[in-house]
């Protein structure tokens, strides 16, 4: 046992020593496009606790970097404090723009308010909740607007809503989901939004939206979404939003390039060291978790505990 | 792990073990696997960046099963100390860890991009072998209180019941938090003041 438990730590310090080299940060390229400073953002991402997330708020924000998102929405399922978190420790430590937010998650339907500060109740019709996320100066966006939730959107809700998650992951497992949310984003004219949903299981901003920001803040980015100046670039050359902006990309030709890397999960742990450290991490957790738990020996018979009733 | 019954038979038989490194041992490794497993699921390598912290805040997960097996076993020790009776309960986790170790390998080894496989298979495995990791850790956590504990069947059944009501909720409830109401809700069609 004792050599299993010399290659376990072994295994181990050299993953942790070639993962965390192979940790970099990529620059994130700094586009402007029309006279609009174009960021990459994710508007879905959950923080544990509370959300059933894996990565605390400080730990969110800095792997939002490392995926070269310039800005992400931490929201909270029905509650907003830990995205106060993730942008107080983002601020600190220059991470990307932490944008406020909640997913309201009612029975009825699931809708991002981003842009808020106070938790908004998720006992209320989806109209409700949409003022009140207008009231505080957010925007409204459907989250996974699957056929489940369209009862919830009637006439006035869908007219008041600012957005609609058009790109999910989701819709990479099924054409009908991906149909679904097609069809729902067609309802009317809403701002085109791609989201990963991030709850720790694959990478963050693996579907995100492009927004064509007059400046690089809070308001600037909720402008945006307001007036519809937003791209998602979905699979099998499938793009949603601004007619403009898209030709405009299109043109320039450096966005979708950028989306195809993003959309192949380019920023994962690549390259040698990477693969080395995910290898060496999981054969010596398996080394680990035998020798720390493995209970080798033979029971005598005259050394069997006799069970007593209690 | 396999063979529970014969395991802690032969623990329970063992002299007991000294210092305060027996009661954190086990503990702290199940805190460590927790933390490596949330650095391979998101970044696909083992980073320090990722592994130290969420060692940090995921041992409220052992901290919760060493309370609530405080509140179950305290009285009923009989001679063993409550270091030996933690360290004891701690070596019937081995399957969480390769159920864990299975979700990381899934998820650092397939290609990120998401596909209908890559989302089929880790459903297979999250809740398919995670059922069975759920009634086998009560398999084995049922002799623990038989055996260690020296309870009888119905005894180490409640004591079964009540570790797991008194651990599991807290933890269910800081993962989880407030969305839990309206999603059991959803789940069975009830309705919320609307």
């Amino acid at each position: 046992m004792t050599a299993v438990r010399w290659t376990a730590a072994g295994l181990l310090l050299a993953s942790l020593s070639t993962g965390t080299i192979a940790d970099s940060r990529p620059e994130n390229p700094h586009l402007i496009l029309g006279g609009y400073q174009v960021m990459a953002a994710d508007f879905h991402v959950h923080s544990f606790p509370l959300s059933w997330a894996t990565l605390a708020p400080w730990d969110t924000a800095l792997e939002a970097q490392r995926q070269g998102l310039d800005a992400i929405a931490i929201v909270g399922h029905n509650h907003v404090w830990v995205s106060k978190v993730g942008r107080w420790f983002s601020r600190r430590e220059g991470g990307p723009l932490v944008l406020t937010g909640e997913e309201i998650v009612s029975e009825h339907y699931h809708l991002l308010a981003i842009g808020i500060d106070s938790t908004i109740d998720w006992r209320q019709t989806a109209v409700r909740a949409i003022e009140q996320i207008h009231r505080q100066g957010g925007v409204a966006i459907a989250a996974h607007p699957l056929r489940q939730y369209w009862p919830a959107y009637d006439a006035q809700a869908t007219q008041t809503l600012d957005g609609a998650e058009v790109l999910h992951p989701i819709a990479y497992g099924s054409v009908d989901v991906a149909a679904q949310l097609r069809q729902f984003y067609e309802r009317a004219p809403l701002t085109a939004i791609g989201d990963s949903d991030y709850h720790g299981l694959g990478p963050m901003g693996l579907c995100r939206t492009y927004v064509f920001t007059k400046e690089k803040s809070q308001p600037g980015i909720l402008d945006a979404i307001r007036h519809g100046r937003t791209v998602v670039y979905g699979r099998a050359g499938c793009t949603y939003g601004d007619p403009d902006l898209i030709r405009l990309a299109a043109v320039d030709g450096r966005l979708p390039q950028l989306a195809l890397r993003t959309a192949a999960g380019a920023t994962q742990a690549a390259g040698f060291l990477g693969l080395f450290s995910r290898i060496a991490g999981t054969l010596g957790l398996t080394a680990a978790a035998i020798a720390g738990f493995a209970i080798v020996g033979q029971t005598p018979a005259s050394q069997i505990v006799t069970t007593g009733s209690r | 792990m396999l063979n529970p019954a014969a395991a802690y038979r032969f623990l329970a038989c063992q002299p007991p073990g000294r210092g305060g490194w027996l009661t954190w041992r086990r503990p702290l490794l199940v805190a460590f696997v927790l933390g490596c497993t949330m650095s391979l699921i998101t970044s696909s390598s083992l980073t320090l960046r990722l592994a130290v912290p969420a060692t940090i805040y995921w041992s409220f997960v052992p901290l919760a099963e060493i309370a609530a097996l405080a509140a179950v076993c305290w009285r009923g020790r009989r001679a063993r100390s409550f270091r030996q009776t933690v360290d004891l309960f701690f070596a019937g986790h081995g399957q969480w860890l390769f159920w864990l170790i299975g979700l990381c390998a899934i998820w650092s080894f397939v290609p990120p991009g998401i596909s209908s496989r890559t989302i089929a298979f880790t459903q297979v495995w999250l809740y398919g072998a995670g059922a069975i990791v759920v009634v086998w850790s009560a398999y084995i956590d049922f002799w623990f209180f038989r055996l260690v504990m020296g309870r009888n069947p119905a005894r180490a059944g409640r004591d079964l019941v009540l570790q797991r009501l008194v651990s599991w909720a807290p933890i269910i409830a800081i993962f989880g938090g407030p969305a839990i109401p309206p999603e059991v809700a959803a789940r069975l069609g009830v309705r919320f003041g609307l």
